[in-house]
């Protein structure tokens, strides 16, 4: 390795590296809105530099959001592969910090972390043990710890649940997911099948069932402080659903019932680095948690448009501010999700495909 | 960046079109620091010289190690601990002598097993016999010689009692029984089943003899858990039973056997993460069962009595990365939808494991080239024959060596002979001497099993004159 | 055989076609009639060089038997089946 630690302290000046830069349209990563957040913060004047698993995600070559773009192994090849990227891609770019934005990807991070610190690379993450109690599949115990409503759900290996599932009280429909990501309603065992075959096929056993709440969806993004304190909470009414359940509109709301539910969380488990917390208030007037996810949600860009941009927040924590006197998040502001075409030119392509990168001096030489 | 033009390593020719999805050259890389000149301490080249390819490979210190730690982790948190060394899982001799050594006791599941732990010097008292063969003659003995059994079901239990009862004696046995923890699925084929009273009536037989008497709860909920919480629930459910046969029946249970099931850091086929992350620590383990057993036996202790002992029939956590398998290329190829192969001289006949596994397999020399998606066969005519489906490796040529691992668990006891001849293993001692512990099989051992009917024995079709019509071969074969 | 290896080579050197694929020294390869890109190996990227120059299939083989120290035999029977695969996919 031999590179000496290039310590920066300013955070206006860091080169931030992103992850998650997908945005396919039907469920787009959180990286593009989280590079976003930094880019649109006036002070900022660093590079972002987009880390992507595919050619085709379009934070890597979206100049307006990233400077640069890599491609990084898939969380399943490991920690040491990841490190090994990373280390190149340092070598070029000097990062001063990354923001892990995957959930598949985190516990790698978590492995790395110390080695990355002592290239000066920060990260605010939880630790394992905090991360593991968030899981999907140990969410119910610990919501059960901390006095926290969540719908009973537990984990199958066996698709032949679901024949037999009726008997013991889980009526269709029901909610299937992944370990990881995605999810769908079944609302009979052949659905539920062809669910759990996705889900197994992508993201591996075990496969979760959690019962299904009717109500309304409302996030909440924020930072835990990893001593028990959450800051900026901003929160987000769903207001448009796409058919995967994903929100393509939505709006800033102040509910001091949800914030004081995840404030119990982030306490309960001393949460260290964003989050995003998933509930559901029911027709029956309580709130359930649905998710507590490991990063900043795909809709974060409404923390910058409602004032409290947590990004920008992340990074300022990173750099040892503690006081970050963050203003209110503004309620009624609204997103709407749309899709747009962002144009590769064939060498950008050719990059991607044959190095697996495009520095970010390009796009600044490009600039100037 | 693209430093191929260097690398002077032949490859035909060969033009790769992109697909949509996940194209990502950096996707499924191997580590680059990957390559292994040494295993356990010894030069690979010179164990392939020595031993031939393929060679299974066993590390004695890492075995000492694995099965030191595993007892240490218990004992610091319960006090009674045993560990019966599970055979199926490698009864290799020198694998369970050095177990045995250790300390461990002999689990075992068959006529086979109970013999071999016996020729290898383990007595009767210190052998757990589980599973649901153990024919007439195989009980007689473990009987006579004071071996733990376990029953698994009624018919058997008849057998156990009508033995007893010929030898005269008082035979304390355990039984083994299933139930649901909640996070595994129920292996409800094998023992009495607890929900269902299934168990309950087998006590009840039980207490009936006056010649057997119930004094143990065995319990495997399955292999290569996950959970550690299955394993909280599993002990919480046994000692709750316990203490139900205490109460109603007044039958004192002194042994609990929770069974193996501990993974080792293999990478399961569909577990998305690898081992490093998704594989809990051997602690964490150890936290669920105790903590759950000290709990629940805390009114043992407070009304001063003896706390059952604990028995662990570990397997795959202490045998699997004691041992690697060296094998060669034999050949290379282009498959028609783009991606390399490399055929090997060992398959799934001696790996069986790869059915389950995505087994590690590094590279013995200095990679060159450009890493590339590669399928890995075996050397069988069966399509099925398969170690990796899909692998990033550099371009492999004939007579390179990979090694393979961890393998030390069920393959030296489920490996298939099928087509080929089982190769030799051996045993790096702690002094990294090598020496073998199984021999590879050659055709004298292949054909000592077999025997020829009087009507078949001439030897060969030049043997005119010996067959029974007075034809000779070649007549006799022309005429059918 | 060979006879039929430079009809295809002919084929597909109608209209340009080979000549007209934009080929990077990286391997990418881009063919602008149908979109679609491609990835070379090293002989790959070799032995296409050497046909879009002009060169026959007998001396393309010479070459790259000398290039990498393979028999002429290894080197030209990979670079047919190379060719088949390049007819396929123009
Ligand atoms: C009764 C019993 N005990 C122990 C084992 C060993 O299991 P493992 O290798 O998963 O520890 C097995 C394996 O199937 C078993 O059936």
């Amino acid at each position: 390795m031999g590179m000496e630690p290039r310590i920066v302290q300013d955070w206006r000046r860091w080169n931030v590296a992103v992850t998650g830069v997908n945005a396919h349209v039907e469920s787009p990563g959180p990286g593009c809105a989280v590079a976003r957040c930094l880019r649109e913060c006036a002070d900022f004047k660093g590079t972002v530099i987009g880390l992507g698993y595919d050619v085709l995600d379009a934070g890597l070559y979206a100049r307006d959001y990233c400077h640069g773009g890599y491609l990084v192994p898939y969380p399943s090849a490991g920690k040491e592969v990841l490190l090994e990227r990373i280390l190149q891609i340092h070598e070029i770019e000097r990062l001063d910090a990354i923001i892990p934005c995957l959930d598949a990807e985190i516990q790698n991070f978590i492995a790395i972390k110390g080695e990355l610190a002592r290239l000066g690379i920060r990260m605010l993450l939880p630790n394992r043990m905090q991360f593991l109690l968030r899981a999907k599949d140990h969410l119910g115990a610990f919501c059960q710890s901390v006095d926290v409503l969540a719908p009973e759900s537990r984990t199958i290996t066996n698709p032949a649940f679901f024949e037999t599932c009726e008997a013991e009280g889980w009526e269709y429909p029901f909610v299937v997911k992944g370990i990881f990501y995605d999810a769908g309603i079944a609302h009979t065992a052949a659905e539920a099948r062809l669910i759990f075959n996705r889900l197994v096929n992508t993201w591996g056993y075990p496969v979760l069932v959690q019962k299904l709440i009717r109500g309304d969806e409302f996030n909440l993004s924020a930072i835990g402080d990893g001593k028990g304190g959450l800051h900026g909470a901003v929160m987000m009414r769903k207001r448009g659903l796409t058919e995967k359940g994903k929100a393509w509109a939505g709006v800033t709301v102040v509910d001091k019932d949800i914030l004081e539910m995840a404030s119990k969380l982030v306490k309960g488990l001393s949460w260290c680095g964003p989050l995003e917390v998933e509930v559901m208030k029911g027709h029956d007037g309580k709130i359930y948690l649905i998710e507590i996810n490991p990063r900043f949600p795909a809709w974060i860009y409404l923390s910058h448009a409602a004032g409290r941009n947590l990004p920008v927040a992340l990074i300022r924590t990173l750099a040892g501010e503690t006081d970050l006197q963050l203003p209110e998040a503004r309620s009624g502001t609204f997103f709407i999700r749309y899709a747009q075409e962002i144009i590769v030119e064939l060498p950008q392509f050719e990059s991607m495909m044959i190095d697996g990168g495009i520095p970010s001096v390009e796009t600044l030489l490009n600039a100037s | 960046m693209n430093n191929n033009h260097k690398v002077s390593v032949w490859e035909p020719p060969f033009i790769q079109p992109h697909r949509v999805g996940a194209i990502n050259k950096f996707g499924n890389r191997g580590a680059k620091e990957n390559v292994m000149r040494e295993i356990f301490g010894v030069s690979i080249d010179d164990l392939v010289d020595q031993f031939g390819s393929p060679v299974f490979v066993t590390s004695e210190h890492q075995l000492r190690m694995n099965v030191r730690k595993i007892r240490r982790v218990f004992e610091r948190r319960y006090n009674q601990v045993i560990h019966g060394w599970s055979y199926k899982t490698n009864y290799t001799g020198a694998i369970c002598r050095i177990l045995h050594q250790e300390g461990s006791w002999a689990e075992v599941v068959s006529a086979f097993e109970y013999e071999k732990a016996r020729s290898l010097g383990v007595p009767g008292n210190r052998i757990i016999f589980n599973g649901p063969h153990k024919s007439k003659a195989i009980l007689e003995r473990a009987i006579a010689e004071g071996a733990y059994l376990q029953a698994d079901h009624m018919d058997e239990l008849k057998m156990i009692e009508q033995i007893a009862s010929e030898q005269d004696r008082i035979v304390k046995i355990g039984i083994r029984i299933n139930f649901d923890t909640g996070f595994t699925e129920p292996w409800s084929r094998f023992g009495f089943n607890l929900e269902s009273g299934q168990a309950n009536e087998a006590v009840k037989r039980i207490s009936m003899s006056p010649h057997v008497r119930l004094t143990g709860l065995h319990s495997h909920i399955g292999t290569f858990i996950m959970e550690p919480r299955a394993y909280g629930e599993q002990v919480k459910t046994m000692c709750r039973f316990m203490r139900d046969l205490d109460d109603i029946d007044h039958i004192n249970i002194d042994t609990l056997d929770i069974g193996g099931g501990f993974p080792s850091k293999n990478a399961l086929q569909r577990v998305y993460l690898p081992p490093d992350q998704a594989v809990p620590d051997i602690n964490e383990y150890a936290d669920a069962v105790c903590d759950a057993l000290v709990e629940e036996t805390r009114y043992l202790e407070q009304s001063g009595r003896a706390l059952p002992r604990l028995i662990i029939e570990s397997g795959r956590a202490i045998v699997d990365d004691a041992q690697v398998l060296i094998t060669s290329v034999v050949g290379t190829k282009r498959l028609p939808d783009g991606r390399r192969a490399a055929i090997l001289d060992a398959g799934t006949n001696l790996l069986f494991t790869s059915y389950w596994y995505n087994h590690q397999v590094q590279m013995t020399r200095e990679p060159g080239g450009v890493y590339e998606d590669t399928v890995l066969y075996g050397p069988l005519c069966m399509n099925i024959d398969v170690v990796r489906q899909s692998i990033q490796m550099p371009p492999l040529v004939y007579g390179d060596r990979l090694v393979v691992s961890p393998v030390g668990a069920y393959n030296n006891t489920q490996w298939l002979q099928f087509i080929e001849y089982r190769p030799n293993v051996v045993l790096v001692h702690e002094d990294t001497n090598v020496s073998v512990i199984r021999r590879a099989e050659n055709l004298a051992v292949m054909n000592a099993q077999d025997e020829m009917p009087a009507h078949l024995s001439y030897r060969t079709m030049a043997d005119e004159g010996s067959l029974p019509s007075g034809k000779t071969t070649r007549e006799h074969l022309i005429r059918r | 055989m060979i006879e039929k290896m430079d009809t295809l080579l002919q084929r597909i050197c109608v209209d340009g076609r080979l000549a007209k694929l934009a080929v990077s020294e990286t391997g990418f390869i881009f063919d602008p009639q149908t979109g679609q890109s491609f990835t070379l190996n090293q002989t790959g990227l070799l032995a296409l060089d050497l046909l879009k120059r002009g060169n026959s299939l007998e001396m393309t083989a010479q070459y790259m038997s000398d290039e990498y120290e393979v028999t002429m035999d290894v080197a030209s029977s990979s670079l047919e089946a190379f060719l088949y695969q390049l007819g396929r996919y123009l």
